[in-house]
């Protein structure tokens, strides 16, 4: 009994270290998998000539799906990239998800639209749809637009569903840049399938902040100027080159980034669509569709394309960045207590030994235990027992690790897609590594504290994302 | 890509924090030794487990803390410091040599696309632009970029100066090069071999891509089936005769681009319909939708009584395809039994193939099913047989159904601007 005593005691003494230990070997092992996964991804696209499915009649027929609030400011751009996507057999629905501004009025006029009689039903629950349109102007024949009461994104997504008529839906923010070859790169996947039935696809986001865009497309790619965006480039790069790309190798996948991924229709539906009642439904709709897959005894995959696919803005100021913050860690925690059953639950296989774990304690736990770790530092500090040498070395550990996790995710995006040609990006990516850790993290850790009192309070608010408008980088 | 450098700055980095770790064990050995030398005079020569429990006695005086575990944490620290050291200077070499890979390739393919031009179009000229070319191409690099340069050239021309390229390519001993690759232990290699191969029509190793017909390996499989059927003359698609493995929608896509590019033979397609491989007979029976091969009514309505839904579904597509009349009434009986999916489809063959005799089946189909796209897509059969078809819908408009809503439904379906 004293032993275990002894043990516990130890344990709880060396708790944050034991838990930075564990997340780190985590990281390590993830950035190893992430490594093999990339390096057989390219290997394996290296031999694809995309063209061969661009005009094929056998190409599956695609819906675009991308909801708009308030984007006046660059709705017009957005969609004609949209429809210039290089794909043939696809529609873009656009969902004006009640907006207060002059969005629909602007697209009604630049696309020459016209109400029309389109019948569908609510098979999946969403808002009243107030009206459909179409365009008067055959080039624009692709383009269904959807004009619905406000009910979140879920809800704009859900109506997107209920009018969209293909086998294939993509999701997408209607305020992002999508690749142009980027729906070629997400059904690939779906194509390929043979015994296993591909459910979703997501692919890379990547940072426009800073980037020359022009007609809604990416001219030239430059490194954000602002250290903000560009801790947030390095956090991408690290999450999406390293930590997805790694749980994609591992059949772990718990998120597809709302901002673009690609789903089967069917399944989307027969699992109940989005979920209008968390703010993090992209997480929960993988998440969802997948435990269906499980629960119904069904074959499938969820894939993840570490190739850039789509290009969104992100907070520039920290006013925003909070708000996001604490959405994103609210949406998980709601994902996280809804699919409670998964934890270590056998029947689920990796998603629910390994995924679902890994998000609980690395993803959702991990910055509480470091927010607890800085309170009894500070205690200590206070009360004058803190050990410096053995402090310096802790924070050593932790800083170097964390800087070398960051330029190891800066060599996989130097070695894949090459995507910031200047070397004085890439080195100033480098020095944002090393600051990171020091500025940007602390109060990114703190915006998730936010977001767990926001939780607890039940503040659930959406959050305003204010955008600059990609015209005005 | 090169991440095995990736794998050597980690293996690098280990190595070299090891060292550190072990230097600074060393030091912090040889400081005690010193120490100890004073303190303990006469006895100048430490014992190693005395060393070490000193050692570990300074570490937990100055910490505080489990000497193992302050260990730990300067290996990983050097760990750390030696691979962003190690990973910088990676990624500044990557990038010098990118640059030097893209520069050489720059002038060589300039170089190259000259000398060919004097070998094909200019006689006087192609003695000496056929010892340049020897020249040049003296290595691996130089040589693979001059094939990739002769296959963008010739997936151009045709012909005689085709041919010419086909010749100059054996001149230059590049099949070898070819061959190599066909024959290499690495798939990668295999795959650029095989497409070199079947781009220069060189038959040398067809043995070898035949017996990667059955693959593991997706890629090479579909390299290899994709070379099969550029070097074969008869019957391209014999290999699908000999087709374990699923042909998934991507390689059917592929194969079926291959032969709209090529215009390859096509072979009559209903051979397949009985594969023991449910992906042969899908793919069988788009080919024959596509290429309206006609005479396979009987064997397609066979097909509706296959097992496999998605067999079902292809085979009730191409007959809307191919405009196949007979197969109507056979649908109507398989109908209440299908999926949904193959309801849809259905429906949807009875739009393409637009027949009178059969409104009363889609009037039904309107008024009993729930669902939203089998209602429309029944509404859209009947008023694609013109004027019977839609004088019903209008008298349906205009009547008064406690059960059913037809107005809205048919006003979708007449609504010309929803594509």
């Amino acid at each position: 009994m004293e032993g275990a005593f002894e043990i516990l005691k130890l344990f709880v003494l060396n708790a944050v270290f034991i838990i930075t230990a564990l997340i780190f070997t985590t990281y390590l092992i993830l950035t190893i998998f992430s490594a093999i996964s990339l390096r057989k991804y390219l290997r394996k696209n290296s031999y694809v000539d995309y063209n061969s499915i661009v005009a094929s009649p056998l190409a599956p027929s695609l819906s675009v799906i991308a909801p708009a609030y308030n984007e006046s400011e660059t709705i017009i751009d957005n969609i004609r990239t949209l429809l210039s996507l290089y794909y043939n057999n696809y529609e873009v629905v656009v969902i004006n998800d009640g907006s207060k501004d002059d969005s629909l009025e602007k697209i009604i006029k630049d696309y020459d639209l016209e109400k029309v009689n389109y019948y569908f039903d609510y098979r999946l629950s969403c808002k009243r749809i107030r009206g459909v349109y179409k365009s008067r102007n055959r080039s624009f024949k692709k383009l269904t637009v959807i004009d619905k009461s406000n009910g979140g994104k879920a809800d704009a997504l859900n109506a997107g569903l209920n009018v969209c008529r293909n086998d294939l839906v993509v999701s997408i923010d209607a305020d992002s840049i999508m690749e142009p070859d980027a729906l070629l790169k997400l059904v690939k996947p779906f194509m390929e399938a043979k015994e296993k039935r591909v459910i979703g696809a997501g692919g890379v986001i990547r940072i426009a902040n800073s980037c020359e865009i022009s007609d809604g497309h990416i001219r030239k790619i430059n490194l954000p100027k602002k250290f903000l965006p560009r801790a947030q480039v390095m956090e991408y790069t690290r999450a999406f080159l390293m930590g997805r790309m790694a749980w994609s190798e591992l059949d772990g996948l718990l998120l597809i980034s709302g901002a673009l991924g690609m789903f089967d229709r069917e399944i989307v539906i027969k699992s109940g669509g989005y979920n209008t009642n968390t703010v993090g439904e992209d997480m929960e709709l993988v998440v969802r569709i997948r435990r269906y897959m499980v629960d119904n005894g069904l074959n499938y995959d969820v894939v993840y394309i570490p190739d850039p696919l789509c290009w969104t803005e992100v907070p520039n100021t920290v006013k925003v960045l909070a708000r996001q913050r604490s959405r994103w860690t609210r949406g998980t925690m709601e994902t996280l207590i809804t699919h409670r059953k998964l934890f270590f639950n056998r029947k689920y296989k990796k998603l629910g030994i390994l995924g679902y774990p890994y998000w609980l304690i690395f993803e959702y736990l991990a910055p509480i235990i470091e927010f607890l770790g800085i309170c009894w530092f500070i205690f200590l500090l206070i009360t004058s027992k803190l050990n410096w040498p053995f402090f310096l070395l802790l924070f050593g550990f932790v800083y170097f690790f964390a800087v070398s996790l960051s330029i190891w995710s800066v060599l996989f995006e130097e070695m894949t897609f090459h995507k910031y040609e200047r070397r004085r990006d890439v080195l100033r990516l480098m020095g944002t590594a090393f600051l990171e850790p020091l500025f940007y993290h602390p109060m990114v850790m703190l915006m998730t504290i936010k977001g767990n009192i926001d939780k607890v309070l039940n503040r659930n608010k959406w959050g305003k994302m204010e955008r600059k408008g990609f015209g005005k980088n | 890509m090169k991440l095995r450098e990736t794998y050597l700055g980690l293996v690098l980095g280990l190595i070299l924090a090891t060292m550190g770790a072990m230097a600074t064990y060393g030091q912090v050995a040889d400081s005690i030794s010193s120490d100890s030398a004073m303190v303990e005079t006469g006895q100048t020569v430490q014992e190693p487990a005395d060393v070490l429990s000193v050692y570990a006695q300074r570490l937990l005086n100055r910490f505080d803390k489990s000497p193992l575990l302050v260990t730990i944490l300067y290996i990983v620290i050097l760990y750390s410091i030696v691979t962003m050291i190690t990973l910088l200077i990676i990624i500044l070499i990557h990038r010098g040599r990118l640059k030097r890979e893209q520069t050489l390739k720059d002038y060589l393919l300039e170089k190259y696309q000259h000398l060919l031009m004097d070998y094909l179009f200019d006689e006087e000229r192609q003695e000496e632009a056929l010892e340049e070319l020897n020249r040049v191409a003296n290595n691996r690099i130089n040589r693979q970029i001059l094939i990739d340069q002769m296959i963008d050239l010739s997936v151009n021309l045709k012909g005689d100066i085709k041919e010419a390229i086909k010749i100059l390519y054996i001149q230059l001993g590049l099949e070898r090069d070819s061959l190599e690759k066909a024959y290499s232990r690495k798939w990668h290699e295999n795959v650029k071999g095989f497409r070199e191969l079947a781009f220069m029509n060189i038959r040398d190793a067809n043995d070898r891509i035949a017996r990667s017909l059955n693959a593991s390996n997706d890629i090479l499989r579909m390299e290899a089936q994709i070379a099969m059927v550029r070097l074969s003359d008869a019957n391209p698609y014999e290999f699908l005769d000999l087709l374990k493995k699923p042909l998934s929608l991507w390689e059917q896509v592929t194969l079926h681009e291959l032969q709209i590019q090529h215009n390859l033979p096509v072979p009559d397609f209903k051979q397949w319909f009985n594969s023991e491989n449910t992906s042969v007979v899908m793919f069988a029976l788009e080919m024959v939708g596509w290429y309206k091969q006609r005479g396979v009514g009987k064997e397609i309505l066979g097909l509706f009584e296959h097992e496999e839904e998605k067999v079902r579904f292809t085979s009730y597509k191409v007959c809307g395809e191919i405009g196949l009349k007979m197969s109507l009434p056979a649908m109507i009986k398989k109908y209440p039994e299908e999926t949904f999916k193959n309801k849809l489809e259905i429906l949807h063959t009875f739009t393409k193939v637009p027949d009178e005799k059969y409104l009363k089946f889609l009037k039904n189909v309107l008024d009993t099913e729930e669902d939203v796209q089998l209602q429309i897509e029944a509404t859209k059969a009947m008023e694609n047989t013109d004027e019977p078809g839609i004088s019903m819908l209008i008298r349906l408009m205009k009547s008064k159904s406690e059960y059913k809503n037809y107005q809205i439904i048919i006003r979708h379906v007449l609504d010309g601007r929803i594509y």
